[in-house]
This record gives structure tokens, sequence and C-alpha cells, in this order.
């Protein structure tokens, strides 16, 4: 099936090729994973990806890939950078004729929410100033995964986290704010940005399809439910991605230079508890005491965001 | 000295069944060090835990090859390179292994001792859910060296769970286990290996080499699929394909990938690769998946 020429509309649109074999040490279940899979299948052979270290450093390790195509790995702060490089070599073999236009690949970046959010945030509002012409995917378990589900600030208000763990003085755990990158991108005005889940595999794909139009740079902020840190049985994923946009937590939308339009409205929003009490990183805020006020915190940002953000579809 | 070793996978808690071992020996008035070791591999790939406990001062450091005990958390580790739990084994080691294979002495050709116990089917029974070994495990480690009282393997269950903020009426689950492992097995006398020489250190020195032969570079692509990962479950899903009405879901919520469809669209699970998430199980529409506890993996 040529996926380029398909438009998404429902599930047995997606490619039947893989591009990510098995044999990877991430963890079972991994939301993560579910998002990238899909995502490859839209993006076709033709890439090289540029991985800042994080759990999916896992997915290459020395000497075995998963992948048929090419990955570079770099530090955290930096996989932007390296993405610049790799696409300016590449603009030079094509402009030399040394390497035929076909054979261009798309440049990647595949980063946790630790770079992203934190550490290569300003390499890569300088890489988007510059108009490089990259996708970033951003697998966003909100916290640092892999080295033990540290606080990042993409880290949910009232998430227990290694380094946020509840206690008399903080009992909701984290007490700050998830960071918005989705509109610290779009205050950039790049071509293409969007939030993607991997229980909505429709959504996903043609947005990945709806990207590749453009030239510059493209993001794609994946909620990556994450079975270690987020404490729940590894077969709860991608229920858990359902809960995350039926309660309105986790809106799926895109924003084509700086427009946002959002790609699935809940009929009725569930209640967020009905997310937050299946995952063991919020069950402080049920069990010894109900943590009323917490909880109430985070629908009432949740109702916010519903009731005042211009929704369009 | 008493040397334990302690194979698992991430997520079945040897780390802290090694400890358990370390902090028991402890509150019985011994010396006691504990530590585990892994790679850059998350849950699921193969860890080693090192716990020594001694009457005296322990002066020695860093990880073993000569253990006097071996505890394997999952069978489907033996024959892991990665893994190697049987490194060092002698006649004189005991080796203990979660499983319900009965023959596995002979099977794997494992020399000494080797009891088996069931430490997966005890924490579905007591706890509801078998991936976290680490009570069972460091109680029956406690057990075979025969020198600490279950008052203390208590203590030390209770001391490292609380630590990991396990909550309590789990922390309790876990006792339980950890006192039916150190009822099941009885202890044995410890032979120890031959004492370990003083390795001579010796100065290593790398040559320069140009970064394309030093740089840890793959130059096969998709040569992954070589490493099975179908030992990491301890369920199995397994399709009805009679009642399967084609609907694709498994094969898109598969994060392995594992699942194919074949020309008539029926899906085809790779076993060597699936890794026992049961997302497959939790998704079908239809419920046409069931699963079975994994027994014998290979
Ligand atoms: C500059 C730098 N600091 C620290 C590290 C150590 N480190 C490796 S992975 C990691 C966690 C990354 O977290 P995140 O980006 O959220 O990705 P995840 O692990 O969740 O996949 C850290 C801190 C590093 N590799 N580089
Ligand atoms: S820790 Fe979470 S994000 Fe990282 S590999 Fe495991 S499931 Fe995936
Ligand atoms: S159990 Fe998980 S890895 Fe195995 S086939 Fe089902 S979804 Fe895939
Ligand atoms: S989800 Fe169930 S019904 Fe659908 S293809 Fe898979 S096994 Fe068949």
């Amino acid at each position: 099936m040529q996926s380029d020429h398909t438009a998404y509309k429902r599930i047995k649109d997606i490619s039947r090729d893989e591009f990510i074999l098995p044999g990877t040490t991430v963890c079972a279940g991994c939301g993560g994973l579910e998002a990238l899979r899909l995502a490859h299948k839209v993006l076709g052979n033709n890439v090289v990806f540029v991985n800042a270290a994080g759990c999916f450093t896992l997915l290459a390790l020395f000497p075995y890939s998963p992948f048929k195509g090419s990955w570079l790995y770099t530090n955290m702060a930096s996989a932007p950078a390296g993405a610049q490089g790799i696409r300016d070599a590449l603009d030079i073999l094509i402009e030399k004729k040394r390497l035929r236009p076909e054979e261009d690949l798309k440049v990647i970046v595949l980063a946790g929410d630790g770079s992203t959010y934190d550490m290569a945030l300003s390499a890569t509002s300088g890489a988007i100033y510059r108009n490089l012409d990259f996708y970033y995917f951003c697998y966003d378990n909100e916290a640092y995964g892999n080295t033990g589900m540290q606080m990042s600030s993409a880290s949910p208000l009232g998430a227990k986290t290694t380094t946020s763990i509840p206690d008399e003085q903080s009992p909701m755990g984290t007490k700050f704010h998830k960071k918005d990158i989705f509109e610290i991108w779009r205050a950039h005005k790049p071509p293409y940005i969007a939030t993607i889940s991997p229980r909505h595999p429709v959504d996903l794909s043609e947005k990945f399809r709806r990207s590749m139009q453009f030239k510059g740079p493209k993001l794609f902020i994946a909620l990556s439910p994450c079975p270690t840190g987020w404490l729940y049985d590894p077969s709860h994923s991608a229920k858990i991605a359902r809960l995350a946009v039926e309660t309105g937590i986790w809106a799926l939308k895109e924003a084509v230079f700086g427009e946002t339009i959002h790609t699935y409205i809940p009929s009725k929003l569930k209640p967020v508890e009905e997310y937050l009490s299946v995952q063991g990183r919020f069950s402080h805020l049920f069990v010894p005491v109900r943590q009323d006020e917490t909880i109430k915190k985070i629908q009432d940002e949740i109702n916010y965001y519903w009731n005042h953000t211009e929704i369009q579809k | 000295m008493i040397r334990i070793r302690f194979h698992g996978r991430g997520g079945h808690g040897m780390k802290t069944a090694g400890r358990i071992a370390g902090t028991a020996a402890f509150l019985e008035g011994y010396y006691a060090q504990d530590f585990p070791v892994y790679g850059a591999e998350r849950r699921g790939a193969p860890i080693t835990a090192y716990t020594r406990i001694s009457k005296d001062r322990i002066l020695e450091r860093g990880i073993f090859s000569e253990p006097d005990i071996v505890i394997i958390a999952d069978e489907s580790l033996i024959n892991d390179p990665a893994a190697n739990p049987l490194q060092g084994v002698t006649k004189k080691t005991i080796t203990i292994i979660n499983t319900m294979v009965n023959d596995i002495k002979d099977k794997f050709s494992i020399l000494g001792i080797v009891n088996t116990i069931d430490a997966t089917g005890l924490c579905l029974e007591i706890i509801g859910k078998g991936s976290a070994v680490s009570a069972a495990l460091g109680g029956a480690a406690c057990r075979i060296i025969g020198i600490i009282q279950k008052d203390n393997l208590i203590n030390a269950v209770i001391k490292e769970l609380k630590n990991i903020n396990l909550p309590e009426e789990l922390i309790e689950k876990n006792v339980e286990v950890a006192e039916k492992c150190y009822e099941i097995l009885s202890p044995i006398i410890i032979q120890h290996g031959e004492d370990i020489p003083d390795s001579p250190i010796e100065t290593i020195t790398l040559p320069y080499q140009y970064p394309t032969m030093s740089s840890p570079s793959v130059f096969s692509s998709g040569n992954i699929i070589e490493k099975k990962t179908g030992g990491w479950r301890i369920f199995k899903p397994v399709i009805n394909l009679e009642k399967c009405n084609k609907c694709w879901i498994c094969f898109v919520y598969c994060p392995e990938g594992v699942i194919s469809l074949d020309e008539s669209e029926y899906p085809h699970i790779d076993y060597d690769h699936c890794k026992g998430c049961l997302i497959c199980y939790e998704e079908c529409p239809v419920k046409v998946i069931t699963v079975e506890r994994e027994i014998e993996t290979w």
C-alpha cells in the first residue's frame, strides 16, 4: 500500500508494512513505541532519525537496530542541531549530484519530553527560527523516563514522580503545571504542529500525511502512556490513551502556520477522575485521603481549556 | 562469606530481592552488602543483583563471578547470553529457579544443587499479579542460607517495600508471599567454592582507533529481529481465529508490531517477539483473544 497517496479515513487504511522490527528492549506496552510505529508507517522508509538520549535510545542498542533506515544518536540538548547538520549534508549532496533527489531522507528528531520541554528547547527554538526542514517527534511520557521517572516540565499537576513524591509538605506530588509546548512552538509560527495519541491511529496517520506537504519545522507531540512510570498494567496503555482524549486532558489538535484547529472534539467530556484513578502515579489523590481540591483543580483546568479556547473544527 | 547472585528482568524486582536478603542479614546481626547492575535497558531486559553476607567486615567490592547461590527469576533467562545466569556455577553452587518446569536441572545441565519454586504462581495467587517476585525470591534466599529468622525476613520485606512506596495492603500481601517461600524451602548447607585468588592489577592501554572503527556504528538494518523478547511474557495471548472478525484492531494497537495479517486478513502473533503486554487482549472488540499462563517460552 502506498501510504503517500492515501487519505486516512478508517483503520483499514493503515499500512500493513512494518518499519520498526520487534526485539527492542523498551518496556512491554510502551505507548510511545505504538505512536512511533504508526507514524513510521506514514513516513515510509526514507528517514533518518536523530535521537536525543532517553528511553528510545534503547530502540537501537549496539550492535542491533530495529530500523530499516538510519539513526543518529545525540545527547539530550542537541538533537535539533544534529538534524540541522544532517539536513545540510543531504542538501549539499543533492546539489552536487552525489545523491539523487529521490534518495533524499526525511530528517526526524526523536526525543522524550525531558529534551523537548526542557533541555533542547533553546536548540529547537533556533532550528524553528532558521526554518529547518525537519520533523520533530516528541514521545511525551511526562517524566525523565530512562533515568528513573524524575519530574520534567511535562509532568502534570498532581502526578507522583520519583522527584515529586507526595509528602506532608506537598501531598499532591507535582505542584507545577505542565508546560504548554504546543503554544511555545505555535508562537514561532512553523508550518505544522500537532498533538497525537496512539489510540487515535487514523487521526495520527492523517496528521503525518498532511504535514508532509510542508517544508520547514513540523512538530508532533505524542501522548505516550507509560506503564512503568505511570504505574499501571501494560495491557491498559490503549485504554489510558483513550481516556486522556475523552476526558479532554489531551486535546487532539493541529496548527498550520499558527492557526489552530481541533481534529477531534469529545461530544461530552468524561470526568477526569476516570483518567486519574486508573494510574498509580495519581493514586495518592484518592487514598488514603481523597484530595478533592487537587482533583477539582485538574478538572477546572480542563474545563477552562475547553470553554475558553476558540475551538474550531 | 556468602555470595548470592540474583538474575531477573527489569520489573521482577531482583534489586529489591537482593536488598531484602541484605537487610534481613543485617537485622540478624551480620554485615551485608547489596547492589544491582543493569545496562541502559528498560523493564523486561536482564538485570543482575548481588548480595554479600558475612560475620566479619566485608572488604571485597564489585561484582562477583563465583556465587554460592544463584537465584533466577525467570527460566527464559537461562539461555539468554545477555544474562548468562549460570556463569560461574560449579558443583558446589545452589541454584534456585522460579519456574514450573520440572526437569530443569537436566534440561539445562545445571551443576550443583537445583531447587525450583513457582514464585510467579504464588504471587498470582496471593497478590493477584505475577510480575514482581522480589519478596518471594528474597524470602527464598533468606531461607536457603539458613541463618535468618523469619521475623527478620518479614521486617526486611516491610522496610524495603516501604522504601519503594508500595501501599500498605500490597506490602502485607508481599510479606505473606515471602513467608510462604520461606516455609516451602529448607536450608541447604553451603559449601564454598574455591577462594577467589587476588588478581594482580593490570593496566590496559587502548590504542587510538579511527572513529569509523571505534564508534559503535551498526551497518546492517533491522538486525534486532535476532533478539527474541518472547521470554518476557508471563501470559500469552491466543487468538481464536474461528471467531475473529478481522477488524485489524489487535494488529493496529500492538506496540511491538508482532501481529501480522495474512492474505485473508487474519491476525497472527509472532511469539518469538510478543512481550505479553496483553493490549491485544484488552482491545479486541469481540473478545476472541484469551490468555494462558506462559510455562515454557522456548
Ligand atoms: C545533557 C544530558 N544530560 C543528562 C543525560 C542523562 N540522561 C539520559 S536519558 C535521560 C532522561 C531523558 O528523559 P526524556 O527526554 O523525558 O526521555 P525519556 O527517558 O522519558 O524517554 C537523562 C537525564 C544525558 N544523556 N544528556
Ligand atoms: S519507561 Fe515508559 S516511555 Fe520508557 S520505554 Fe518504558 S513504557 Fe516506554
Ligand atoms: S501481547 Fe502485546 S506484544 Fe503480544 S501480540 Fe498482544 S499487543 Fe502485541
Ligand atoms: S481484534 Fe480480535 S476480532 Fe479484531 S482482528 Fe484481532 S483477534 Fe480478530
